[in-house]
């Protein structure tokens, strides 16, 4: 036999039949116990009853002999009887059997003892002194016990019978309970199994969202959602990606190609040639940034510290000063210098660069840029970049941070990056265990905020690191 | 100058090849770790570039083994992997300078030059091309006597430019740097570009010899340049 079944339904039964047949034994050894000692007390009342008729009958002869008055005249036979003298001497004995043994010592009570007579017959012993005209003499009344011990087996054999027809009634009804209650399980399991791509949209039946089954199933739902979810983002990725990567490598191609058809004079060559370069090394920026994101994916190591969150602002804001003046733009940075937090300024700062960069693209000619570090009510750093650009449509607000995804499909490469920059800033604030959220009204523009948790803000500066 | 170049890579190879050889060095091509290894005991080197991905002997163990021998020679190591982690084990193991695969060509030109005059630094504080002259203690650039006025951005990129006059300089080579930008992300090269539209406004405007010259698709180059 196996020690541990396959299925769940044959282990509970098991276990199920298993203390059954525990309990049951032990009941039925209660049970015989007890019969037992009721039995035996019966044996040992009769014993004394018989002892109080036989104590009248008992005659003491002139000749010192003991006789029993109107004993052995009747057919049953009773029981065994015997007289003795206290010192030793049989004085009397009814036909049958003999008792045997050692001359009884004198009891003080009444005195009962179980013995095996000389064919092997079982017989309990009631002796007893008693006082008989002006002798003390002993009496030794026995009884067998056969007729208690053989009813004793027959109950022992009976419920020793009755023991397993039980227990397998029992297992059958519990294996058939227990299957009818995992039928569901199957249910979800052969679902669950035959789950891939293909049909990644479908769901389990609830029939009761209450019970456990339910909420497991509920539970399922949940995960296969998220799968589905996570399916959608990788195809979409992928299928965007090998569109980014295939785009300069077609413009690589087109330009070699047309280069080498015909003579051409050298500073035709010349263009060609770097023409290709400029697009390898879009290509390689591209490569770069999905790197930087999929070592994201993978958990960066942060090398934290504790930072001025408004100087790591400024120092973004210079580098990009320069995009907003050719736009005539302006850019007001303005906050709360004391608000620190334990960051990794490098990693932090792509997300500054990222955001603010955007708000420069998006906002139009001569408008103004606003970046605020603040400390929130929850105490959260917030950084909040604001610009004056269209807005974006409310449907494609949860989508502006997915890998690729281009809120103005017509914008061309040039002009943006590959649409990774916002994706790379969620990651960035991600990797401090904070969140982007964003705010914008069609028209008016949009506001992008970076919330940093209240762990990683305050405390003393750290030294050194 | 005589250069060892370990790359599997036989296109990679051999355009390193040619391009050192343009550039006047002697230059060496080793396919596999096991053939390099030959090489740096059959003849001396006064460089060795080489590429940690490689059949059979990988690169660190050839490094490891040459650094063993305790031989000052300055190795160059190519990776295609730029996880920080990867560079700190190259630069432990006892490579001088990596640059990370894809590698712009003035670049890798810029770190041989200077790993080979290591040591020997002496940077002129007077630079000039053409009628263009620099004063790097002064701060004071003037072109034709006329004095230019260049923010400190400007003052720096330009220098730099003059410093690597004759030669294209990359946009990576200056993100790093003049901007001192760990990682090249695209709104660093429009601040770039930008940066050399103004500069090139205040040098050139006016004057038939433009200095300043893109080259298209891989950079920028100061040169006492045709009209």
């Amino acid at each position: 036999m196996r020690l541990s079944p396959r299925h769940v339904r044959t282990r509970l039964t098991l276990w199920y039949v298993g203390v059954l047949s525990g309990v049951l034994a032990l009941y039925i050894a209660a049970t015989l116990l007890l019969f037992q000692v009721f039995l035996r007390r019966q044996l040992d009342d009769s014993l004394r009853a018989e002892f109080e008729r036989v104590e009248d009958l008992i005659e003491v002869a002139p000749d010192g002999t003991i006789a029993m008055g109107g004993h052995g005249n009747d057919d049953e036979p009773g029981p065994l009887l015997e007289v003795w003298s206290t010192d030793g001497k049989r004085l009397y004995r009814s036909e049958g059997s003999e008792l045997g043994g050692p001359a009884p010592g004198i009891p003080t009570e009444w005195s009962l003892s179980s013995a095996v007579l000389s064919d092997g017959t079982r017989v309990r012993v009631l002796a007893r002194s008693l006082r008989v005209g002006d002798r003390a003499v002993i009496v030794r009344i026995a009884l067998s016990e056969e007729p208690s011990r053989h009813e004793w087996r027959e109950l022992l054999l009976g419920l020793l019978f009755a023991l397993p027809v039980a227990v397998a009634i029992a297992g059958l009804g519990g294996y058939w309970l227990v299957r009818r209650a995992l039928r569901p399980l199957d249910h979800m399991a052969r679902h669950a199994e035959r789950l891939s791509a293909d049909n990644l949209g479908e769901r389990l039946p609830i029939d009761n969202p209450d019970d456990e089954l339910g909420q497991l199933a509920r539970v399922f739902n949940l995960s296969f959602a998220r799968i589905e979810e996570s399916f959608g983002q990788l195809r979409r990725f992928t299928a965007d990606a090998s569109h980014e990567l295939r785009t300069p490598l077609t413009a690589i191609r087109a330009v070699g190609e047309v280069a080498l058809q015909g003579q051409q004079d050298p500073q035709r060559y010349r263009d060609a040639i770097g023409s290709m370069l400029e697009e390898v090394d879009r290509l390689s920026r591209l490569v770069g940034s999905l790197l930087v994101l999929s070592r994201a994916d993978a958990g960066p190591a942060l090398g934290r510290q504790q930072t001025a969150l408004l100087g790591l602002v400024r120092e973004s804001v210079a580098l990009l000063e320069i995009l907003a003046d050719e736009k005539g733009q302006r850019i007001d940075v303005k906050g709360d210098a004391d608000v620190f937090a334990a960051v990794d300024g490098l990693i932090l700062r792509q997300a500054l660069i990222n955001l603010i960069d955007n708000a420069i693209q998006y906002s139009p000619h001569g408008a103004s840029i606003r970046v605020d570090v603040r400390r929130s009510a929850a105490r959260e750093a917030v950084i909040e970049v604001a610009d004056e650009g269209p807005g974006i449509p409310e449907a494609d607000r949860s989508r502006v941070f997915e890998r690729f995804y281009r809120l103005d499909k017509a914008r061309s490469r040039q002009q943006g990056g590959a649409g990774l920059g916002l994706s790379i800033a969620l990651w960035a604030v991600q990797a401090h265990g904070g969140r982007i959220e964003v705010w914008s009204e069609e028209g008016k523009g949009s506001a992008f905020r970076i919330l940093l948790p209240e762990e990683s803000v305050g405390g003393a500066p750290a030294l050194g690191g | 100058m005589h250069i060892l170049v370990v790359e599997d890579e036989v296109k990679v190879a051999q355009a390193l090849k040619e391009g050192l050889e343009r550039e006047a060095y002697e230059v060496s091509v080793a396919a596999s770790g096991e053939e390099g290894y030959y090489l740096l005991d059959a003849a001396s080197f006064d460089l060795v570039i080489l590429d940690l991905m490689l059949p059979g002997r990988g690169g660190l163990e050839i490094l490891a083994t040459l650094r063993g021998r305790d031989r000052g020679i300055p190795v160059l190591i190519l990776t295609a992997r730029d996880a920080v982690q990867d560079r700190v084990v190259g630069l432990d193991t006892g490579a001088d300078d990596y640059l990370v695969k894809p590698f712009a060509f003035p670049e890798l030109l810029a770190r041989i030059r200077a790993l080979l005059r290591r040591g020997r630094v002496e940077l002129p504080m007077r630079l000039s091309v053409g009628d263009l002259e620099m004063d790097v203690d002064g701060r004071r650039v003037t072109r034709s006597g006329r004095v230019l006025e260049l923010t400190s951005r400007e003052f720096k990129l330009l220098e730099y430019l003059l410093r690597n006059r004759g030669r294209v300089v990359s946009r990576e080579m200056l993100a790093r740097d003049v901007w001192q930008e760990t990682t090249r992300a695209t709104p660093l090269d429009n601040v770039i570009d930008v940066h050399i539209a103004r500069l090139r406004r205040k040098v050139d405007d006016g004057f038939a010899a433009k200095l300043i010259q893109t080259v298209r698709g891989v950079g920028f180059i100061v040169n006492e340049a045709s009209a």
